[in-house]
């Protein structure tokens, strides 16, 4: 008798579902989407940084042939501000310009050519005002208003406090207190931003877009649009990258809608790679002091934390990092008191939103230096520093988060050891004075980020729709998006695990909101978490049904089944008894038909905080820690990157194959915020708004890579997983500093560690050496 | 209206015959004009390689070639790559080693790496990363890709 | 963006180009790299002739002439690289295709159009200065073919200008043999293999006999409106023992002579810095040998 044995997909190499089609070149992105009779739209963007519009002058491009037509603010007396926090953002600017990618007007004519040159045909006629560039400058009295409502320029403020630091500063014996300046980087998808916007005849609109949360966007378009959302869909075509860029809605697409009401036409609007660096969101710029403390036993006592948050022009995700960032402060190793303060200014630069880590990585930059500035000060060993202050599995942080399971220490260890960080760091720091321009150094850097969501919203949920077909098919409609790092894979994977079926059989849909059920958005980390549980809670509930139904037919206890390679068995001996086909077909052509569809609708069991930032926000929290060994070029400053030893605490391994890219990916993203991309932003203007000088970090410049997953089973998550998709960024910058430090004895407390930057600090050195 | 002229050349092994303007790129010639959206946009300026296709054999930024200088020669791009035995070995080997992410890079790493493969069969990895060194991707990391393109060297997938 | 372009023509011959050149107001097709990102930027503009040169087998190939390497203007990076002459006698020019710019860009920018191009750091320029490139012209002013050379050091006259006129067409560069015992080496800063516009860049040649550098030959790139050549860094380091000293005297002298600017890349100051260590490390590196 043939039986089949108990397998496993968790853990595997699994490929991802989607990669063929990429590969061959087969994926459709949105600019390689083209409706019939597609208008193609441009936007005219402010010349001056700060200035009032005195007068637009469209009646040239409108008289263009192939315009269809041409708007300004004006002409859409019915829109609505954008924002997150503050709606201080109309899409079309009228009365002034407070930054150099407001959006003045747009066009949409028949091809994309006709449209530039249109733009070249609008006249604006500017009063220009003071600008205000530098964040500093915002509270000074005189300084230009950006605007009206605030004329302090004071957007918002985040106060958070734990314990009491005047006591914790009392107690401690050592107290540090240092600046850092964290620095502009953008995104850079692969993938320019687009959308196309088509009406139907009914005035339904369906918006094809690169949305990271497309149920969040149908009511925020309603609200901008003055629609109903009901008229609302959103399609999500595969998208080239996203990292935290597509969370709000930005000018560009609101436009784009308003010319395809205008033209009762589908308009598609793409951003050409200068208009991406310049119009895009950036991550948060910080100007952070940190004062840390430590009694001499080793135990940490306090840290206060003040930043200054250059808000740019209008508010987006970037105001909010403060809510992330006095996570870290207060509970990144035990700390019992912990001041947190930020003001958010507003400024005539780039606004900020959300990027990969979310302030996590300027915090941590700020902490992991002070934590190997106070071991040596100390004169402990940064590990054992490290580990003294590390949390166990079981703590709950003043902040009231929850370590159900925490992989802290284990993460110290691992990496301690594979990357031989003890001996190397006392063998480079004894060599940092002798001669030889290019000298060694290790450093290391622990983060803790949420690992199971984080309920900032009313839900923090996500909804499954699961049916199996006569042909023991599933299909799995998710409400979670797939951005490219692989959550439709996951999502297959644990579904297939469930119902004991091969990869093939599962298809995902997750790309349309008139069929998905609501999720509230990819960020956080969250979705292989929360879009995971929810796909395994559908798919119980199929089992359930299929085994209520399979039990009567073969007269068995409903518990003593299983499901393997698409058949209906015995658990304990693994002997068929039906193919789970033919079950579905006879429950679906039987005089009680019924079909195998179930839903599910996860909310994850964490806490919104209150209004003093306690409550244990997340349903699981994920730890790592990086050891980094670079090469100093003291002739030159050049820091290359050789290696990184990481050990992640990701609950368990679901897909191998994808996690391992996540976390690659990641620290590659983390070498160039440390090492090599900065935005360079001069009194308002971006300096280099193209590859050629903003620089990525390319194929050859990549350190080698010693990844080590440290599996805590997390009891909420998916099979034990928790959230990693930010993680691997975290703390690369802190590990370089401390590394750089280890190879010079030069700390340096801004990024990026340009070799200019590096070498002057090293000079700087010398002088002061010399000096002294 | 631009100045237009008449162009004959291969694509993907069939000929085409299309009237350009003279100063459009090969790659909005390739993507708007035929059709064939496997190539990218994404700068526009050589720096990224999303455009890489094959002209006469060797690997080129299409967005940086004038749709005029095709005339009389060969293109390939990634819609043919992929369906040549280097190129399913290729493709074979990203979609098994996880090169494959938002995908957007990998048509020009495909083509980058056909022609890499092409001119020198057994690269080392350092090899491997000189030679995709023009091609920017911002998810990976790399290190699946240059995996994948050192098994589809090897042979195995 | 609309062309004000009339006419597209593809040549065959030199003098065919030559003749259309005479008209005036011609805008020379290579490989385009240059040309299209810098007249879709705006930075550029087209003439009312658009002329493809790279039909012209003229322009193609590299040979040996008169104890000259000839390389003619439409040879790619990629071609010079694997060039078993080039390999053999001018190593350096190798040396420097393989940190220009990545593999696609190699295989379609030519020689000529990064002369003509001028770029104050253009990989392949320093170390052609070095070499004591010559680069050939030739014009159709009453129907018969005149050519003249003009000496590299002599042909850029401004960022982005050559002293081409433009009835002219750049037929090829050519470089003299190296004496026996020249050593060049060509160095490039940044912290990448390639893909990296220069911070600053360096080529030194020179013959070496026992440790002393003779016919020496320095050139700069990134600190100057144009590559150049440094004559004075040279006149410190011609026929003097490359003793420790000898070096961290010219690194200073050269330190001194550039003029560097500062922009989004670098500063000045560090612009300067570089080119006094990176000098030095150059010059260990070829007493070393």
């Amino acid at each position: 008798m043939e039986t089949i044995a108990k397998q496993t997909l968790i853990g595997k190499r699994i490929a991802k579902i989607d990669a063929p089609d990429k590969a061959s070149g087969k994926s459709r992105y949105i600019d390689d989407l083209n409706l019939p009779g597609q208008l193609h739209a441009k936007i005219l963007r402010s010349s001056r940084v700060h200035a009032r519009i005195v007068r637009i002058d469209t009646s040239r491009a409108k008289a263009l042939p192939g315009v269809h037509a041409v708007l300004t603010a004006a002409d859409v007396p019915y829109q609505r501000p954008l924002g997150i926090l503050a709606k201080d953002q109309m899409p079309l600017k009228g009365d002034k310009v407070r930054s150099l990618r407001d959006e003045i007007a747009a066009v949409a004519a028949d091809t994309e050519d006709i449209a530039e040159e249109a733009l070249r045909l609008i006249a604006v006629e500017y009063e220009d005002l003071p600008i205000l560039s530098d964040p500093c400058k915002a509270l000074l009295p005189g300084a230009p208003v950006v605007h009206d409502a605030h004329p302090d320029n004071v957007t918002t403020k985040w106060d958070y406090a734990q314990g009491d630091v005047a006591v914790g500063e009392a107690e401690s014996d050592i107290v540090i207190e240092d600046t850092f300046r964290l620095h502009y980087v953008t995104h850079c998808c692969m993938g320019v931003s687009g959308i196309i916007a088509d009406f139907d005849s009914s005035e339904n609109l369906t918006l094809y877009s690169n949305t990271q949360v497309p149920f969040l966007h149908k009511r925020e378009f309603a609200q901008v649009l003055q629609m109903d959302p009901a008229r609302i869909r959103i399609i999500q075509p595969p998208i080239g990258g996203a990292f935290g860029s597509k969370l709000d809605i930005y000018p560009f697409e609101p436009i784009c809608v308003f010319l395809a009401k205008a033209t009762k036409r589908a308009v598609k609007l793409v951003f050409t790679r200068e208009e991406e660096f310049i119009a895009s969101p950036t991550r948060q710029p910080v100007i952070l002091t940190l004062r840390s403390g430590v009694k001499k036993d080793g135990t940490l006592t306090f840290r206060t934390v003040e930043t200054l948050h250059d808000n740019g022009a209008y508010t987006s995700w970037g105001a909010s990092t403060p809510f992330v960032m006095m996570q870290t402060f207060s509970s990144l190793y035990r700390v019992p008191h912990c001041k947190y303060h930020t003001t958010v200014v507003y400024t005539n630069n780039p606004y900020a939103g959300s990027f990969r880590g979310y302030g996590n990585l300027q915090g941590t930059f700020a902490v992991e230096s002070h934590m190997d500035k106070l071991a040596e000060a100390l004169g402990m060993d940064p590990l054992e520093f490290r580990l003294k202050n590390a949390q166990d599995p079981g703590e709950v942080t003043p902040q009231g988060l929850h370590f159900k399971t925490c992989g802290l220490k284990d993460c110290l260890r691992t990496a301690a050891r594979f990357s031989d960080y003890r001996r190397k760091q006392r063998e480079n720091a004894a060599k940092q004075g002798k001669p030889g321009h290019l000298k060694r150094g290790v450093g290391m850097a622990s983060m803790l980020h949420v690992g199971g969501g984080a309920k900032i919203y009313p839900s923090d949920g996500c909804g499954t729709i699961l049916k199996i077909d006569d042909f023991a098919q599933v299909t799995v409609m998710t409400g979670a998006s797939e951005i490219g790092q692989g959550s439709e894979t996951v999502l297959a994977q644990l579904v297939c695990e469930e119902l004991g079926l091969p990869m093939s059989s599962v298809k995902v849909v997750n790309n349309d909101t008139d069929i998905t059920p609501w999720d509230v958005g990819v960020h956080a980390s969250r979705t292989t978490f929360i879009g995971g549980n929810s796909a395994i809670g559908a798919a119980k509930k199929a089992k359930a049904k299929i085994f209520a139904a399979a039990a009567k037919v073969a007269s068995v206890d409903a518990n003593s089944l299983d499901l393997r390679e698409g058949q209906i068995v015995d658990a304990a001996t693994g002997e068929p008894y039906m193919a789970l086909a033919k079950l579905v077909r006879s429950l679906h052509f039987s005089d009680k038909a019924e079909l195998v569809m179930t839903t599910n609708y996860y909310e994850p069991p964490s806490q919104h905080q209150d209004k003093e930032f306690k409550g244990d926000v997340s349903a699981a929290y994920a730890w790592a820690t990086q050891v980094i060994e670079v090469e100093v070029d003291t002739d030159t400053g050049v820091v290359r990157m050789l290696n990184v030893t990481a050990a992640h605490d990701v609950g368990r391994v679901l897909n191998r194959l994808g996690i391992e890219g996540q976390i690659e990916g990641g620290i590659v993203m983390g070498a160039g915020y440390a090492l090599t991309e900065e935005l360079i932003v001069d009194n308002g203007v971006v300096k280099n708004p193209a590859f050629r000088d903003y620089k990525l970090v390319t194929a050859p410049e990549i350190p080698e890579m010693d990844i080590h997953f440290i599996e805590t089973m997390d009891g909420e998550g998916p099979q034990g997983a928790k959230g990693v998709g930010e993680a691997p960024a975290i703390c690369v910058a802190a590990a370089t500093a401390n590394a750089i430090y280890n190879a010079t004895g030069v700390r340096i407390y801004e990024l990026p560690f340009t070799p200019e930057k590096v070498y002057r600090a090293l000079v700087a050195a010398r002088v002061e050496k010399a000096a002294a | 209206m631009s100045l237009q002229h008449e162009i004959r050349f291969m694509i993907n092994g069939a000929p085409k015959r299309i009237a350009v303007p003279v100063t459009m790129s090969a790659l909005a010639m390739i993507r708007d004009g035929l059709g064939l959206i496997g190539t990218k946009y994404g700068c526009g300026e050589g720096e990224c390689g999303a455009c890489t296709i094959l002209v006469d054999g060797v690997s080129v930024n299409a967005c940086l070639m004038f749709a005029v200088d095709c005339d009389g020669r060969v293109l390939t791009t990634v819609e043919a790559v992929a369906s040549t035995p280097m190129g399913e070995k290729l493709r074979d080997a990203f979609v098994s080693h996880g090169a494959v992410q938002c995908g957007f890079c990998t048509p020009g790493m495909m083509v980058q790496a056909t022609h890499m493969l092409d001119g020198s069969p057994h690269p080392s990895r350092d090899e491997i990363k000189r030679g995709i060194e023009g091609n920017l991707c911002r998810c990976t990391g790399y290190v699946k890709i240059i995996d994948a393109i050192a098994a589809a060297a090897e042979g195995s997938s | 963006m609309t062309a004000t372009i009339e006419q597209y023509c593809t040549p065959v011959s030199v003098d065919e180009a030559a003749t259309v050149l005479r008209g005036g107001d011609v805008t020379i097709l290579a490989s385009g790299t240059d040309l299209m990102p810098q007249t879709q930027a705006g930075r550029a503009r087209f003439g009312r002739v658009l002329m493809n040169i790279r039909r012209i087998p003229e322009l193609r190939g590299i040979s040996i002439e008169q104890g000259a390497i000839r390389i003619g203007t439409l040879t790619t990076v990629t071609e010079l690289m694997e060039s078993d002459v080039i390999r053999r006698d001018l190593p350096v020019l190798v040396e420097a295709g393989d940190q220009f710019a990545s593999d696609q860009l190699r295989n379609t920018a030519t020689i000529g159009g990064n002369i003509c191009n001028a770029s104050p750091a253009g990989d392949l320029l320093v170390p052609l200065l070095i070499l004591d490139a010559e680069v050939e012209l030739v014009s159709m002013p009453g129907g018969t073919r005149e050519s003249r050379q003009v000496p590299l050091r002599e042909f850029f006259v401004g960022p982005g200008k050559t002293a081409r006129k433009a009835s002219e067409l750049l037929v090829a560069v050519r470089v003299p043999r190296p004496p026996d015992g020249f050593v060049a080496r060509f160095y490039k800063f940044g912290t990448r293999p390639a893909l990296d516009i220069a911070a600053i860049s360096i080529g030194i040649g020179g013959v070496l006999q026992r440790g002393v550098l003779t016919r020496v030959r320095v050139a700069f790139g990134a600190v100057a409106p144009t590559p150049v050549r440094a004559p004075k860094t040279e006149a410190a380091l011609e026929g003097r023992p490359l003793t420790v000293d000898t070096i961290g005297a010219v690194a200073q002298v050269a330190h001194d002579e550039v003029r560097p600017i500062s922009d989004v890349r670098a500063s000045e100051w560090y612009r300067r810095e570089l080119i006094h260590n990176l000098t030095k490390r150059v010059l260990d590196n070829v007493a070393a040998t």
